[in-house]
C-alpha cells in the first residue's frame, strides 16, 4: 500500500445473491485498483453487476468475499456505523433519479449528509447555500424539488454530493433521465468537480460520454472486459485542498475587541446630560 | 451528539407539522389517556386532602391506634365485601382502651366500635342501622357539634344514646322534639340524649357515616352484642409536644397486653390521613387500571402511525443512509417524533384531566388537586410510553436496506 495516489483497491471481490440452485454472481473475482484523480465511466450491459460495483464501492452494500482497500484501509469488514460514517465523509451519491427528499427544500437536500458530519444548522445551511449558488441555482433554494426541472434536480443531487467535500464522487447514470441539453450540462459540471481533483466513478449506457473520461471499463457477466486509461497516471488533476473547514460557525464580531469601559462612560455622560 | 439531538427534533418537529391531522388524533389517543390518569389521581389526593384536612380540623394532639389485618390481602378485601359479615376480627379489644387510658399525658381516649343493628321507634323499626359504640370521651376528640341535647356522659351512659342527623329525621320525622324519645336496640330501651348537627364530608378518618348513625356507650354494646371489635382507638394527648412519646408508650403497653403481638398501628400527624376506607382504595385502583388500558390504546395508535409514517419514508430513509446516515441516526430520528407526539399528548392530557377534575368539583366535594408528583409521574408515564410504542417502529425504520429502499417509491 505505498502508493498514497491509490484510493480504492479491489482485490478478488465476489458477491454472490441466491444459495444453491438459485446460486447467481454479481461479481465474480473481481480486481480493480483506483487512483487519486481519476474519472472513471463504467459500461456494459444490464445485469453486468455495474451497480452492484458501485454499491460495494459506496459502502451501501457488502461484497459477499474478497477485500476491499479505502485510502490504504481494509474496510471489507468494518461495524455499519463506521460504513455509515466513511459514507457521510469521503463518499458522495448521485443517482438516476436524482433521489431528493421531497419534503425538504433544495437547501435542506443539499445540506443533509452534512447532518450527519456534526455541523450546525447554520454552518450547514451556509455550506450548501454557497454550493448552490456554484449550481447556479441560488434563487431557487427554496424551491421543493418538484418545483424543478430534471436538469436542475439533477444539478441539486450534484450539490449534495459535493457539499461534504468527499474524495469520491459515484454517478449511477446521472444523465439516464435526462434529455441530451441537461445531460451536457451535468457533464460539465461533473468535469469541472473532476478538474478539481475528485476522483469520479460513474456508470452509463451512454458511449458518447466516454469523452470525459480518463478510464473505460467495459464490465461483462461480473468480471472487467476491456480497461482503457486516456490519461497517463501522472497527468491526472490532484486535489486542490480547499477545504471546508468551518465546522461551527464562529461568531462574526469578536468579543475581546470591544472596550466596555469606554463604552460605559459614554452611557453615563449620556444620562447625565439629560 | 447534542447537536444530533436538535436536528432529530427538528426534523420530527417538520414531520409532525407535516401531518397535522393525524398528529393531533395521535396526541388525542394519548391525550384521553393521561386524562384519566390525571383524574383519577387528582380525585384520590383530594379525598385523602379531606381526610387530612379533618384531622387538621381535629387538632395535632390525636393519636390513632388501628389494627393491622389481613385486609392487606386483596382476597381478604374480596372476602370481606361478598361475605354479608360486616365485622372484622379485629385485634383490638377493650381492655386495650382500659390499658391506654391509664397512660399519663393522655386525656381522653375513645374507642370506635362498629356494628348494624336493628333499631325501633316507637311507630317502627329500622335494620341496618350502622350503631357506632364509642366512650364519653369521644364528644372532647371529634369536632362534632349537636344540634340538640347533650352527648351522653359518664352518669347516663348506661342508657343514654346519640342519634344522627338523618336517622333523627327517618325515625321520628324530626329534630326538633327528639331528645327524650325512647328507641329499641335488641329489645333493651334507650332514650335520646342528643342529636348531632348536619355534616358536610361523608368522608373521614373514622370511617363511619355520622349523620345515619346511632352513638351509644361502648359497655353497653358490648353488653347488647355479647362481644365486640375495636376498630380503632383515637386518643387525644394533653400537649403536643409528647406526641411520639406517648405513642411509643401506647406501642409498648398494647404489645405486652397482647404478649408480644404487634398486630396494631399507632399514627398520628399526617399518617392519620391515609384514606381508611380499603374499598376507596380498590375503586381507585380499578380505574388507574381501566386509565392505564386507554393510555396503552392510545400508545398502539402513535405505533400504528409511526409504522405507517416508516412505510411512507421509506424512501427518505434509504437517501439519508446514502449520505451517510447511520442506523443509529435514522432509530433516533424516528424514536425522537414518537416521544414528541406522545409528551404534547401527555400535556394536552394533563390540562384536559384539569379541567375535568374542576368540573368534577363542581358537583363533588372534591376539590382538584394538584402537586408536583402527579405531574412527574404522568410526564414520566408518556415519555415511557413514547419510548416502548416508538421503538419497535424505529427499529423497523432503522433496519430498512439502503439499495431497496432507494428503489422504493410513494
Amino acid at each position: 500500500m505505498g502508493d498514497s495516489n491509490i484510493i480504492i483497491e479491489l482485490k478478488n471481490l465476489t458477491k454472490r445473491y441466491g444459495y444453491g440452485d438459485a446460486e447467481s454472481y454479481a461479481l465474480k473475482d473481481f480486481n480493480l485498483t483506483i487512483r487519486r484523480g481519476e474519472f472513471i465511466m463504467i459500461m456494459g450491459p444490464s445485469g453486468c453487476g455495474k451497480t452492484t460495483l458501485l454499491n460495494i464501492i459506496g459502502l451501501l452494500d457488502r461484497a459477499s468475499s474478497g477485500e476491499y482497500f479505502l485510502n490504504g484501509e481494509d474496510v471489507a469488514g468494518i461495524s455499519a456505523r463506521r460504513q455509515a460514517k466513511l459514507r457521510a465523509k469521503k463518499i458522495g451519491f448521485i443517482f438516476q433519479n436524482f433521489n431528493l427528499i421531497e419534503d425538504l427544500p433544495i437547501i435542506e437536500n443539499v445540506a443533509l449528509p452534512l447532518v450527519y458530519t456534526g455541523y450546525s444548522k447554520t454552518a450547514r445551511l451556509k455550506n450548501a447555500s454557497s454550493i448552490i449558488s456554484r449550481f447556479n441555482l441560488q434563487e431557487r433554494e427554496y424551491y421543493f424539488p418538484y418545483q424543478l426541472s430534471g436538469g436542475q434536480q439533477q444539478r441539486v443531487a450534484i450539490a449534495r454530493a459535493i457539499v461534504g467535500d468527499p474524495e469520491i464522487i459515484l454517478a449511477d447514470e446521472p444523465t439516464g433521465n435526462l434529455d441530451s441539453r441537461s445531460s451536457h450540462n451535468v457533464m460539465e459540471e461533473l468535469k469541472a468537480i473532476h478538474s478539481e481533483g475528485n476522483t469520479i466513478i460513474m456508470v452509463t449506457h451512454n458511449p458518447a460520454l466516454t469523452t470525459y473520461a480518463t478510464r473505460v471499463i467495459n464490465m461483462l457477466d461480473g468480471h472487467i472486459d476491456t480497461d482503457i486509461k486516456t490519461i497517463a497516471d501522472q497527468n491526472l488533476p490532484q486535489p486542490i485542498s480547499v477545504k471546508i473547514k468551518n465546522r461551527k460557525v464562529k461568531p462574526e464580531v469578536v468579543l475581546g475587541e470591544i472596550e466596555p469601559s469606554k463604552k460605559r462612560r459614554r452611557r453615563k455622560s449620556h444620562r447625565r446630560k439629560k | 451528539m447534542a447537536l444530533l439531538f436538535k436536528t432529530h427534533f427538528r426534523l420530527a418537529k417538520t414531520s409532525i407539522k407535516e401531518n397535522r391531522t393525524r398528529s393531533f388524533l395521535t396526541c388525542l389517543g394519548i391525550a384521553i389517556g393521561v386524562a384519566s390518569i390525571v383524574l383519577i389521581l387528582s380525585l384520590t389526593g383530594s379525598v385523602s386532602n379531606l381526610i387530612k384536612n379533618e384531622a387538621n380540623e381535629i387538632g395535632s394532639d390525636l393519636i390513632v391506634v388501628r389494627p393491622v389485618s389481613k385486609k392487606d390481602s386483596i382476597s381478604n378485601i374480596i372476602a370481606e365485601f361478598t361475605s354479608s359479615n360486616t365485622f372484622e376480627q379485629s385485634s383490638l379489644s377493650l381492655s386495650d382502651v382500659t390499658a391506654i387510658s391509664n397512660i399519663k399525658d393522655v386525656s381522653a381516649v375513645a374507642p370506635i366500635v362498629t356494628s348494624t343493628n336493628t333499631v325501633g321507634s316507637e311507630k317502627n323499626t329500622f335494620s341496618s342501622v350502622p350503631v357506632l359504640g364509642t366512650s364519653p370521651d369521644f364528644i372532647k376528640i371529634e369536632p362534632l357539634a349537636l344540634r340538640f341535647g347533650t352527648f351522653f356522659t359518664n352518669g347516663n351512659k348506661e342508657k343514654g344514646v346519640v342519634l344522627g342527623h338523618m336517622l333523627s329525621l327517618s325515625m321520628f320525622n324530626t329534630i326538633n322534639s327528639t331528645v327524650g324519645k325512647t328507641v329499641t336496640i335488641m329489645g333493651e330501651r334507650f332514650m335520646v340524649v342528643g342529636v348531632l348537627d348536619e355534616i358536610e364530608e361523608s368522608i373521614n378518618f373514622d370511617n363511619v357515616d355520622f349523620n345515619n348513625a346511632l352513638i351509644m356507650d361502648t359497655e353497653s354494646l358490648d353488653k347488647l352484642m355479647g362481644s365486640t371489635q375495636v376498630q380503632q382507638i383515637n386518643i387525644k394527648a394533653a400537649n403536643t409536644d409528647s406526641l411520639a412519646a406517648i405513642s411509643d408508650e401506647i406501642t409498648a403497653k398494647l404489645k405486652e397486653n397482647k404478649s408480644g403481638d404487634e398486630n396494631f398501628t399507632v399514627a398520628y400527624g399526617d399518617d392519620i390521613s391515609h384514606p381508611a376506607s380499603s374499598l376507596f382504595m380498590i375503586v381507585s385502583g380499578i380505574l388507574a387500571l381501566v386509565a392505564a388500558i386507554s393510555l396503552i390504546v392510545g400508545g398502539i395508535g402513535v405505533m400504528n402511525i409511526m409504522l405507517v409514517s416508516v412505510a411512507e419514508r421509506t424512501h427518505e430513509i434509504g437517501i439519508r443512509k446514502a449520505v451517510g446516515a447511520s442506523s443509529q441516526n435514522i432509530l433516533m430520528q424516528f424514536l425522537f417524533e414518537s416521544l414528541i407526539l406522545s409528551v404534547l399528548g401527555g400535556l394536552f392530557g394533563i390540562i384536559l384531566g384539569y379541567v375535568l377534575a374542576f368540573l368534577l368539583s363542581i358537583i363533588t366535594p372534591f376539590a382538584p388537586y394538584i402537586n408536583w408528583q402527579i405531574l412527574v409521574v404522568t410526564f414520566v408515564t408518556t415519555i415511557i410510553v413514547g419510548i416502548i410504542f416508538g421503538i419497535y417502529p424505529a427499529i423497523k425504520a432503522a433496519s430498512r436496506d439502503p439499495i431497496e429502499s432507494l428503489k422504493h417509491y410513494r
